[in-house]
């Protein structure tokens, strides 16, 4: 009972500093609500995020602002086609006595506390490197001079551009299937957002904005804790249990629930994907929304606000339809929650 | 109309007393001769009686069969109210006569008594005879051999039916499509499964489910059929936070906007918080039943 009433009182402290979190972050970032909503239920699911947009949209500076207010140590690293595990783990170079030096590399160097590790444009990094960020992201630990390191606070950013597709890898389903979610980041529709943004000086100077976020806004050592009491807090019944496997029925077989998309052969668009760890992904970012939003208990819209982001780039399309991948996942995603009936 | 022939005035003398109470009887009659059998005959009589005396309705002949020949077929009497102490009363007669006579011959309607009181004293008031005279039909041995008394019946003459025929065959069909038309529009059987009065259905189904059983799975039926008809009404799952838009692309329904909602609440509080009691209690199943009828009525205007 004391317990109980503990974890109560945890979880409403914890939401209000969820809330400064988006509000603090939301002070820099313009016209991302909702993104900076997703970025914080991906942090209190101790979830690795992938971001995508265009190029200059502001997914570094987003990162950054959420990194400083979550706060802990942080690491980014640049993908480039040259880079190799080794170039994570240790830096080799020779001193100015001439001697050559193995140091920490950018994930050693930080040690136990590392909280955020920021991987820019992952997809130019080559496939070793994209093996070596899966152990890391499901496990937390990697080894390395012959032992294990662990990082329990950690929490992968990772953001690729779209533009390019030279010199570029893309990601194998199984890196993509760990990341928690996939957040693709729009340009602010807003005009007057878009005006500020364009010629208020303050949007200029990037160090100087980020300076302006209110620095560790949450205790980043409590996140695994917290993430843990809201999964334990927040209840989901039956109905939606029930609801949920019939959403991930209606995503595997959409010929099967009388889904159409225009212009789309059904009965092999999809061509497999919406793993078992992906659905619980999504029950997992739900009651997290469940729990920014004060209720304790899931309902089908905490489903369908997260279901995008968490499940559209676990589905596996057909090769003939993977060009048009967006427009057909999105439709589909459409169509699965207006077909499937709740509760 | 012939004058009417005053047969009688007569003040039958029993005693002093009793002529102070009755004072006239008057019998009317028609002519007094050439009737045949089968006529009918109307007399009249007027009786005037000193107050407080009144007539004693029982003593008003009953309409009978007199005699062999002669049937009483109506007696009425109307009270014409009481002038300078006298009240009066005309009673109206109908005699039938069967009588058939091989030559004219006089006959009598007999005479009866009426009773007058005053509620102690009771007296009587003798309507005399009326005597008439009837003719035969036809001489006593035809002389010819034609049977020119006997007559064929008229042939039946068939009504002319045949305009309000067609008036009842016209409006049986009109009344039968607007039968149709109306269940049309309440989605009644056969229309029952109506794609777009998915609420009328839903309604009929939330009804049914609480009739049957009353327990919390009844409840959750109910809930679930009308959740059917949110999804068939906007072509797509409904869930709580649609509901603007629901009631944007569905403008019959805003005015129930606060009803819907409420009912939205319940419902994720039956299926999501698993507190069906609860839910019961804040949206009793009579008030479900109720929405359900407000929602397909809505749905009713709307079309």
């Amino acid at each position: 009972m004391h317990l109980a009433r503990d974890v109560d009182t945890t979880l409403s402290d914890a939401r209000g500093r969820a809330q400064a979190l988006q509000q603090e972050v939301a002070k820099v970032i313009l016209g991302q609500e909702r993104v900076i909503q997703l970025l914080t239920i991906a942090t209190f699911a101790r979830g690795h995020v992938l971001l995508e947009g265009d190029v200059g949209v502001g997914k570094t500076t987003l990162l950054r602002a959420m990194a400083r207010a979550i706060g802990g140590l942080f690491q980014r690293v640049e993908g480039t086609v040259d880079l190799m595990p080794g170039d994570l783990i240790y830096h080799a170079h020779l001193t100015k006595e001439g001697k050559p030096r193995i140091d920490p590399g950018p994930l050693l160097r930080s040690g136990n506390d590392l909280s955020i590790f920021f991987f820019n444009e992952i997809n130019r990094a080559r496939p070793q490197v994209h093996s070596l960020l899966l152990r890391l992201m499901a496990e937390r630990s990697i080894t390395a001079f012959d032992r294990e390191f662990n990082f329990p606070f950690l929490q992968v950013f990772a953001d690729r551009n779209r533009v390019e597709r030279e010199e570029t890898f893309e990601l194998p389903a199984a890196a993509r299937d760990r990341f928690f979610m996939e957040i693709e980041i729009p340009v602010p529709s807003d005009e007057a957002t878009r005006r500020r943004l364009v010629f208020d000086p303050r949007f200029h100077d990037i160090d100087a904005l980020i300076a302006e976020v209110g620095e560790g806004v949450l205790d980043f050592t409590e996140l695994p804790f917290i993430a843990r009491a809201i999964q334990s807090g927040v209840r989901t019944s039956e109905a939606l249990e029930a609801y949920t496997v019939a959403l991930w029925q209606a995503v595997r077989t959409p010929n099967r629930h009388g889904i159409e998309i225009e212009g789309v052969d059904m009965e092999r668009l999809v061509f497999g994907g919406a793993s078992p760890r992906g659905v619980s992904y999504l029950v997992r970012a739900a009651r997290v929304r469940a729990w920014l939003e004060g209720r304790e208990m899931v309902v089908p819209e905490d489903i369908r606000d997260v279901f995008v982001e968490v499940m559209a780039h676990r589905i596996f399309l057909d090769p003939v339809y993977e060009l048009r991948r967006e427009p057909i996942v999105r439709a589909l995603c459409r169509a699965v929650f207006d077909k499937v009936p709740t509760p | 109309m012939p004058a009417h022939l005053v047969l009688a005035l007569i003040a039958v003398l029993a005693s002093g007393e009793a002529a102070a109470q009755v004072r006239a009887v008057e019998l009317m009659g028609p002519r007094p001769f050439g009737y045949f059998i089968g006529d009918v005959i109307h007399l009249e009589v007027e009786l005037a009686v000193d107050e407080p005396f009144t007539f004693e309705p029982a003593s008003l002949p009953r309409p009978r069969p007199i005699s062999y020949w002669l049937d009483l077929k109506s007696a009425a009497l109307h009270d014409r109210g009481s002038r300078g102490g006298l009240h009066r009363y005309r009673l109206a007669l109908d005699y039938q006569t069967f009588y058939a006579p091989l030559e004219p011959r006089a006959l009598e309607i007999p005479g009866f008594s009426l009773t007058v009181t005053d509620g102690t004293r009771q007296v009587d008031a003798n309507v005399p005879g009326w005597t008439f005279l009837m003719s035969p039909l036809r001489e006593i041995l035809p002389r010819g051999g034609e049977p020119l008394y006997l007559r064929e019946d008229i042939g039946a003459v068939p009504i002319p039916v045949r305009t309000r025929f067609a008036v009842a065959i016209a409006s049986g069909i009109i009344s039968t499509l607007l039968l149709g038309l109306l269940a049309y529009h309440r989605a009644w059987w056969p229309f029952a499964r109506r794609g777009k009065r998915p609420f009328a259905r839903a309604a009929r189904a939330v009804r049914q489910a609480l009739r049957e059983g009353s327990g919390v799975e009844a409840y959750r039926a109910g809930l679930l059929s009308l959740h059917r008809a949110f999804d068939a009404t906007a072509g797509r799952a409904v869930l709580a936070d649609d509901l603007p838009a629901f009631l944007e692309s569905a403008p019959a329904f805003r005015p129930l906007g606060t009803d819907i909602s409420r009912f939205f609440q319940v419902s994720r509080r039956a299926f999501f918080q698993a507190d069906a009691a609860g839910a019961q209690a804040d949206l009793p199943p009579t008030a479900l039943i109720g929405l359900g009828a407000r929602l397909a009525e809505a749905e009713r205007i709307a079309s």
